[in-house]
């Protein structure tokens, strides 16, 4: 008996259909099990919390942005679904998807501001959208109706008949577990992975090919549409809405439900659960409720920082391992092709830079710098510590745009495009500093930049079309055949940032490859490597460059360099000094003074990071 | 004409506010990067327990309510000393408790973290005090004092002083005074600041101190002008954020600038359409970090990649 439990419940847990159909049929009984009409309220306003921390979850937990403004996108759906019902006469149904769009617009006012600020400004910003809406709503009284509210909201029918509370906690539960059903969609695919690189590091999502605005105010839609539905149910069940219930409080409670959850797909549900019963549980003694969110906000994060959802998975993970599943990964022969063919223009030039000039207040680390890359040449770009290599190469992927200058890619004009853009027209890069994907797998890193600009909308994912699964498999095949291609395929399930420095490296460098980049640059690919890992990483730069695919490379590796470069650009002080063959350049007097002057054995800058320069950063 | 410069001088006493809380908010954000956005609550604190300071130096008993001749400039001194060591010790707690846990760690659980504490706080204030607003009187009197026409209140000239003096101080002991340079060796870096022997941790929970105890004095400062409520303190907190960013979060003088320039802002729309206060100052926050997000006064950071 214990055995086929046991089997049972690791079935439910690894198959997510069967687990959906019991979890909907409990959702189906459970109305007709309760008689109280409190009890059928309880978990109608479970549900309809839920369905607004669910989309709180993927801004929040997925996308990594705070927001205490979500009051006022609940408030955009109660009103919209009031105004419309009790003064415009609208039909219940068609009021509710009004709710959801008008709520989806002021989510994308209130994501403008998150292209511009981060952090705690983004979160005061957001807090101020909640408090202008509450003063709209209080003050206004037309046509909000102020602290009186709107009366005679009408209520969802089915058949022509209003719904009793019992029908309302199914409907409610309807709607949450299609919320579910549609999120886990998008989040086990290519948006939530490319929503978790955008909270790991957004310059790096940027490089990958993923529009990290565009992912934003994604995030921001998705969480102001549940929190609109979830308002626009509310206020339609109670039939009535005052500006009384949307206050900070609400965008606090709303956050918090989400950050006690924690960022997995369950999280929103258990932190919906937890909160309402709480709250029910609370409410005699309304002065001990607000402390105790008080406390939930202040220690929460503290003994739990991945949420009650993160606490039990771990206590799963200790205990049962067997119900932790990863997906395997498909086992596809061949090796890996780069697909894209090379690109120049009439001359026979890939990319051409002229005049780059860039500052930052007094220092200048590129000056008047001009660049031209030839297809399938591996091109080495060297010079001291603070020469402006890195600068270059951050205008060239469009990571930093220059004050002055052009770059054009195949004879079309780049220099003002998006990082994104640039990455899509073939132009891929590492860093210098690491920037893996922290808290992903090294597949999903590669995955992450093979799916970032796939073909498939927002809506096939959502529904799970067959177009969007058969570009998930391809994706994982080629991700596999990526992986024995610079050798971590042995590696795949485990998280990036656990791999040896050598091989996180590699990853890297085969993240940049996901791009199918025409031109692949890498900033100090050999720096922190021991003389075995630069001998590998030589040969992997050899078979890349043989393969048709243009380099750019930064490195104080002299050897690394000699031995796999066409061409040689030298930079001091953000200005060319010299370029050509290695042989050339090797014997320039200016080089030989400039960078070459020491000796070659005792190379000490080459495995340590640099200092940083810029004014005001820390 | 008249009208606008009694918008002016209106401005300029709840600018001073603003900036005192801006400047709370700056010197936490240079030394650790952090925020306390419970500052609202803790000029709350602040109002409140000076409130209670005066009724106990005016021998009146908790909940009576303060007269005129019950304030006096020195027992309204003394208050605020008393909200000053009440601050200073809530300061450090908040540090301690909500703060600490969380620095360097990346993310930004101490957001989370800092408003819970103020949840708290302002709860706490709730059940001692009551949701009714309490008064206080102005230690000046309650006369109007005519500039061209304009009436000023005695108090709104005293919010304007004293906040132009604690910035004068403030300015000079932060770049003339050794305590003061080492405050500001930890804002530029704290790992090397430390190597230099500065006391870090010493220096931070000054910063906290010194932020709470500029809420303290905002409150104290407002009360007479606005009455002393648990529920004041959100808006302000969040009108200093604003000031701060249009100022400049990394710039001490920038934040005191905005603080006076969305004062003005704000009385000067208030003269027009009162209930279009909070949007124009959110809105124009928006146009600011549109155009310049690091503030009218603050240096652009690079982030380096």
């Amino acid at each position: 008996m214990r055995v086929t439990m046991q089997t049972l419940l690791q079935n439910l847990a690894r198959s997510h259909g069967a687990a959906f159909a019991a979890v909907a049929l409990l959702a189906a009984l459970l109305p007709l099990l309760l008689v109280n009409e409190f009890h059928l309220k309880i978990v109608f306003t479970a549900a309809m919390y839920y369905v607004a921390a669910s989309g709180i979850n993927v801004l929040v937990g997925w996308n990594g942005q705070k927001s205490l403004g979500h009051a006022g996108l609940f408030a955009a759906g109660a009103y919209t679904a009031a105004l419309l019902t009790a003064q415009a006469g609208w039909n219940p149904w068609a009021a509710l998807l009004a709710a959801a769009v008008v709520a989806g617009l002021f989510g994308v006012l209130i994501a403008l501001p998150s292209l511009r600020v981060k952090g705690p400004s983004l979160a005061m910003v957001t807090i101020g959208f909640g408090i202008v809406v509450e003063k709209v709503l209080t003050e206004w009284q037309e046509p909000f109706g102020g602290q009186q509210g709107i009366y005679g909201v009408l209520p969802l029918t089915l058949g022509g008949r209003p719904l009793d509370m019992r029908g309302w906690a199914w409907v409610m539960l309807g709607f949450a577990l299609a919320t579910h059903w549609l999120l886990r969609r998008l989040l086990v695919g290519r948006h939530g992975r490319a929503f978790k690189a955008v909270q790991a590091s957004e310059v790096a999502a940027e490089s990958v090919g993923i529009p990290v605005y565009r992912s934003k105010v994604l995030a921001f839609v998705i969480s102001a549409v549940t929190c609109g539905v979830a308002g626009a149910l509310m206020a339609q069940q109670n039939q009535y809405i005052n500006s009384d219930f949307i206050s900070f409080n609400l965008s606090v409670f709303l956050l918090l439900l989400a950050l006690i959850g924690g960022p997995s797909v369950l999280g929103p549900a258990l932190g919906a659960i937890v909160l309402t019963l709480l709250d029910a549980f609370l409410a005699r003694w309304p002065g001990l409720q607000h402390f105790t969110y008080g406390a939930l906000l202040l220690f929460a994060l503290y003994a739990m920082p991945q949420g009650l959802a993160g606490a039990l998975g771990g206590f799963v993970q200790r205990w049962w391992p067997r119900l932790q599943r990863t997906q395997p990964l498909p086992d596809v022969p061949g090796e890996w092709r780069p697909a894209s063919a090379m690109v120049a223009d009439a001359s026979g030039v890939m990319l051409r830079a002229t005049g780059l000039y860039k500052a930052y207040g007094g220092v200048v680390p590129t000056r008047d710098v001009d660049v031209l890359l030839r297809p399938g040449h591996v091109h080495a770009l060297i010079g001291p510590n603070g020469a402006g290599k890195t600068t270059l190469l951050n205008m060239l992927s469009g990571t930093v745009k220059p004050d002055k200058g052009v770059i054009e890619f195949a004879g079309s004009d780049i220099t003002r495009l998006s990082a994104s853009r640039i990455c899509g027209l073939g132009i891929a890069r590492t860093f210098q500093n690491l920037r893996l994907f922290g808290g992903m797998s090294v597949v999903d890193n590669l995955l992450v930049a093979l799916t970032a600009r796939a073909e498939t909308g927002f809506l096939a994912q959502l529904l799970g079309l067959p177009a969007a699964r058969r570009q998930e498999q391809a994706a994982r095949e080629e991700a596999v055949r990526l992986l024995r291609f610079v050798g971590l395929l042995g590696r795949a399930q485990e998280p990036a940032t656990s791999l040896p420095y050598g091989l996180q490296r590699r990853l890297e460098l085969a993240r940049a490859l996901a791009t199918q980049p025409r031109l692949l640059m890498l900033d100090e690919p050999a720096a922190g490597l021991n003389p075995q890992e630069t001998a590998e990483l030589t040969a992997l730069i050899r078979r890349i460059g043989q393969m048709g695919i243009t380099v750019l490379l930064i490195e104080h590796h002299m050897d690394l360099v000699m031995a796999v470069s066409d061409h040689v650009l030298v930079l001091d002080h953000g200005q060319k000094i010299a370029e050509g063959t290695p042989r050339q350049v090797r014997n320039d007097p200016q080089v030989i003074a400039a960078y070459l002057g020491v000796d070659e054995d005792d190379e000490p800058v080459a495995a340590q990071p640099q200092p940083h320069k810029e004014p005001g950063y820390a | 004409m008249t009208d606008l410069l009694q918008a002016l001088l209106s401005g300029l006493a709840l600018g001073g506010i603003y900036a005192l809380v801006a400047l709370g908010f700056s010197i936490t954000q240079t030394t650790t990067r952090t925020l306390n956005f419970a500052q609202g609550e803790f000029l709350v604190v602040g109002a409140l327990v000076s409130v209670a300071a005066l009724l106990l130096l005016s021998d009146k008993g908790q909940g009576a309510v303060l007269s005129a001749a019950d304030v006096t400039l020195w027992r309204y001194g003394l208050a605020l000393l008393v909200s000053l060591v009440v601050l200073s010790g809530m300061g450090v707690l908040l540090y301690l408790a909500a703060v600490r846990p969380f620095v360097g760690a990346g993310g930004m659980s101490w957001v989370m973290s800092t408003i819970g504490f103020g949840i708290i706080v302002q709860n706490t204030a709730l059940m001692l005090w009551g949701p009714a607003p309490l008064v206080m009187p102005s230690p000046l009197g309650d006369s109007v004092i005519r500039i061209a026409g304009a009436g000023v209140r005695a108090q709104e000239i005293l919010v304007f002083a004293v906040t132009a003096l604690v910035m004068l101080l403030l300015d000079h002991a932060l770049r003339r005074t050794k305590v003061g340079k080492a405050v500001r060796a930890v804002a530029a870096n704290p790992q090397a600041a430390a190597l230099m022997g500065i006391n870090v941790s010493a220096v931070v929970v000054l910063a906290f101190v010194l932020s709470s105890g500029l809420a303290g004095l905002a409150g104290l400062l407002i009360a007479p002008i606005t009455t002393a409520s648990v529920f004041m303190g959100l808006s302000i907190a969040l009108k200093a954020f604003s000031a701060a960013i249009v100022g400049g979060l990394t710039s001490p003088r920038g934040c005191i600038a905005g603080g006076f320039l969305l004062g003005c802002v704000e009385a000067g729309v208030g003269l027009w359409r009162a209930e279009m206060r909070e949007i124009t100052i959110f809105g124009l926050i928006i146009l600011v970090l549109v155009f310049k997000p690091e503030g009218l006064f603050g240096r652009p950071v690079f982030e380096k990649v």
